[in-house]
């Protein structure tokens, strides 16, 4: 690692971080796409600076782009209140429209300006750690200026250093406008300020993180962390906190993957992000997915080190299909370990959430719902012919196996008795009913608080 | 350059004649389809998928390899469709908001795809270059056989609208409805947001990633300003949409170094802000008007029910009184005075005003009326 790596490093850390932190309160407040639409739009900020000072560095620039990005949030939030679109569709209008206007802009003044839309959308960080920030010069005296290591360190660094400021005098007054607006207005906090507060803030982060990222990265960064920590946990302090780590965790190996890669820094970022995203949403066919690309491409790896001549000019596919022709049978008996020790120790180290344990879940519960239903029918007849078994098929209209094996789980549980196909409730099974009705009814958790251990299929 | 060369220019020359029907084609899909996005309240829909196409236009050059356009665009649709379920699947199987998940969708699949495209820039086949054009459309690479596949689409498109016009039309505002009238409600939404990506995938040749999402929206949210109905919603879209797709390829045209995709978006938006503003029912222009209106409408019956205060404790209603007793009163002015005038409500000698026996049978049944207006 060299002194230009661990700078760059640094910049995508504080970057994330930056990023973040207001983009947990974003999600939060369901604004995640107010974040697309500044990064959008901040571009007419930026052509329109430069027109002005004629300079790509001056801060100029970056306080005219942070501008833009507030005007955006009020127009969009104008066209909102007239009532004549949605929210989603003020916001598809005002963004393409002011971002088209940055584009003519540019293409009209091509000639004379350095602005390249290209460089522009995508940003470049290769460069960050060779462009420093020079004071104190001195009119014609070359190598006069202190130099005070790179620009855009300083640059994020004060953005990040005053979000942090503003979230640690204002956290309680946003997490209340945020959760709830209404109590915040009675407890004497501006919903409106706190909200132009975030927009300004999330619109300066946006600007100063534009130049390392680009504008659809910079959404990135805001949503994804945050998105996966609420996905893990629902306390505000935690997703912050967690939501700052993802970030980092997805910059500092987003820079070595598109080391390794030989790829854009930014986009390798949101790919890491996007795995992360993924293990939480969808733990257990991302986890096998992701262990067997890993222990493919270890395996892959020797072999490139091995033979690397002659394959330059190929196409990728050719290179692959060269490379595994020479796999051998062990080498796939390798890439099997690594993939299940792996999907192993991620599934393992990862929150019960994805979609097949929701299924799972989902199950589960319908049948909870399907005893109690069951239950109650019976506890509410007295009479017998309400009471066959064969009876349950066509009132209840469940299908015939589902029925059966619900008796079936009432009866194991000593909840029913069936003599002569007639069913009738035990003690347990009329208690049992007698406190699921109560609640039912009172619907308050206080309720059942006592009953939790009873609901057997509640412990699972 | 007056529009009639120009006119006569767009037939002569193939590029601009390409161009031209290109991109009227393409609004007037956007247009159609965009209405049901904008009315579904997916409006930023196109936004998240005109972006997750990416991957898929970069993959589809890794395999193959070529810049064949129809490839790029079978893997701009794939990695669409996959980005719509991945939407569809975030908000249905978690907690997180719809905006989220399109967030995430946009930004995550767009950044998978930049760095397949910084990927693909490293390797030694250098044929491709141009696929960044997928980033800001260029409308100018038309050509003949992607117009007609547009025309295609465009076609296939109004088929199916027509054949399931009902079914669209009762999914849109009632899907619980829908369902319970034993329609499959699953298909019918597939089936119009697959049509809807097709659309959006054969748009980013011509408009590019990030302006796709306006081509959808903005002429149907022109549209939606001047009707209620559905049907004649649809039909203002697409004439909308290919309005600024033909007046903003000739804008662009007409100049040097102006880009065919953002002048057409900026076309619509202007659509979009007349129609804002000069919509006859819910125009701010024309609500501005009526609420001017209402306001003088009650200023004028406050004070002729104020005057019938006054009036209807003589025993003559007519008995003339002093103008400057009505000046301490609220709703009193000299404008709402000239129309009780007007409606001979009342009468005026001098300083002096008098109630007619119309005003004051008028001002008894004021709020009777109001109560009965109310109830009916």
């Amino acid at each position: 690692m060299n002194s230009a790596q661990i700078i760059i490093q640094i910049i995508v850390a504080l970057v994330a971080v930056a990023c973040a932190i207001p983009g947990t309160f974003l999600v939060l407040r369901k604004m995640s796409l107010i974040s697309d639409a500044i990064s959008h739009s901040i571009l007419l900020g930026i052509v329109i600076g430069f027109f002005i000072v004629k300079d790509t560095s001056s801060p100029l620039l970056i306080v005219l782009a942070a501008l833009t990005g507030v005007i955006t949030v009020m127009l969009v939030e104008f066209i909102q209140k007239t009532g004549l679109v949605k929210e989603d569709t003020a916001i598809g209008l005002v963004f393409p429209a002011l971002f088209s206007i940055g584009v003519i802009l540019i293409a009209k003044n091509a000639n004379d300006v350095h602005l390249d839309i290209d460089s522009v959308m995508v940003g470049d960080l290769s460069f960050a750690p060779f462009d420093p920030l020079l004071i104190n010069c001195t009119e014609g005296i070359a190598d006069s200026c202190i130099n005070l290591g790179p620009k855009a360190i300083w640059v994020i660094g004060t953005i990040l250093l005053i979000t942090l400021v503003l979230l640690f005098l204002f956290f309680k007054e946003l997490k209340v406008s945020t959760f709830d607006a209404g109590l915040a207005a009675a407890l004497g906090f501006s919903p409106i300020i706190m909200h132009y507060g975030l927009m300004t803030v999330s619109s300066i982060t946006i600007v100063g993180a534009f130049d390392a990222v680009g504008p659809i990265l910079v959404v990135a960064l805001m949503i994804a962390p945050a998105a996966t920590a609420y996905l893990f946990t629902k306390d505000l302090k935690k997703m912050l906190l967690l939501s700052c780590f993802f970030g980092v965790f997805a910059a500092i190996s987003g820079y070595w993957l598109a080391h390794m890669l030989d790829a854009s820094i930014s986009g390798s970022m949101t790919t890491v992000l996007a795995v992360l995203f993924l293990l939480v949403y969808e733990p257990i066919i991302t986890s096998i997915v992701v262990s067997f690309i890993a222990g493919t491409s270890i395996i892959f790896h020797q072999y490139l080190g091995k033979t690397t001549d002659g394959l330059e000019h190929l196409l990728l596919w050719q290179k692959l299909k060269a490379i595994f022709s020479q796999f051998t049978f062990l080498d796939y008996v390798y890439i099997f370990g690594i993939t299940a020790i792996l999907t192993t120790f991620l599934i393992y180290i990862l929150p019960k959430r994805g979609v097949i344990f929701g299924y799972y879940k989902v199950r589960q519960q319908k049948t909870e719902i399907m005893l109690l239903v069951f239950l109650l029918h019976i506890r509410n007849h007295t009479e017998e012919s309400e009471r066959h078994v064969k009876h349950l098929n066509e009132h209840i209209n469940w299908q015939r196996i589902r029925s059966k094996s619900i008796v079936e789980l009432a009866q194991k549980n000593n909840m029913i008795t069936i003599t002569d196909q007639i069913i009738s409730l035990t003690a347990k099974g009329e208690d049992f009913t007698e406190k699921a009705i109560d609640y039912i009814i009172t619907n308050k958790d206080t309720e059942i608080e006592g009953m939790k251990d009873d609901f057997f299929l509640f412990r699972g | 350059m007056d529009i009639q060369e120009y006119i006569s220019l767009v037939f002569e020359d193939y590029t601009l004649r390409t161009i031209t029907l290109g991109t009227a084609i393409l609004g007037a899909i956007c247009g159609m389809l965009g209405s049901f996005a904008v009315l579904r309240k997916q409006s930023l829909l196109g936004d998240a998928i005109s972006h997750a196409a990416l991957p898929g236009i970069a993959i589809a050059f890794l395999i193959m390899g070529a810049k064949d356009n129809n490839t790029l665009l079978i893997g701009a649709l794939i990695s669409g469709l996959i980005g719509t379920f991945w939407i569809r699947g975030i908000t249905k199987n978690t907690h997180l908001k719809s905006d989220t998940a399109l967030g995430l969708t946009l930004s995550l699949f767009f950044g998978f795809g930049m760095l397949l495209l910084t990927f693909i820039q490293k390797q030694p086949n250098a044929s491709q270059a141009g696929l960044d054009k997928y980033l800001f459309g260029q409308a100018a690479t038309l050509l003949e056989k992607d117009v007609w596949l547009m025309a295609i689409v465009a076609g296939v498109c109004l088929v199916i609208l027509l054949l399931f016009w009902k079914e669209f039309k009762i999914l849109l505002f009632d899907a619980d409805y829908t369902k319970t009238l034993g329609f499959n409600t699953t298909f019918i939404d597939i089936l119009i947001t697959t049509f809807i990506v097709i659309t959006i995938v054969l748009g980013l040749q011509t408009v590019g990633v990030v302006l796709m999402s306006a081509m959808l929206l903005a002429p149907a949210a022109a549209a939606r300003q001047w009707t209620n109905s559905l049907g004649i919603m649809v039909i203002l879209a697409a004439i909308f949409g290919a309005f600024s797709g033909v007046v903003g390829t000739g804008i662009s045209a007409s100049q040097s170094n102006l880009p065919t995709g953002p002048v057409i978006v900026l076309v619509a938006a202007s659509i979009v802000l007349f129609s804002f503003i000069f919509s006859p029912n819910r125009g701010l222009l024309f609500r501005e008007i009526r609420f001017r209106k209402n306001r003088n409408n009650i200023k004028m019956q406050k004070t002729l029910a104020f005057m019938y205060g006054i009036a209807k404790n003589h025993e003559n209603i007519s008995h003339p009184h002093m103008i400057n007793i009505l000046n301490g009163f609220q709703g009193f002015s000299k404008k709402s005075l000239q129309e009780l005038v007007d409606l001979n409500y009342v009468k005026i000698k001098g300083k002096k005003w008098s109630m007619t026996q119309q005003g004051f049978e008028t001002a008894a049944n004021l709020y009777d009326q109001q109560i009965r207006n109310t109830h009916e």
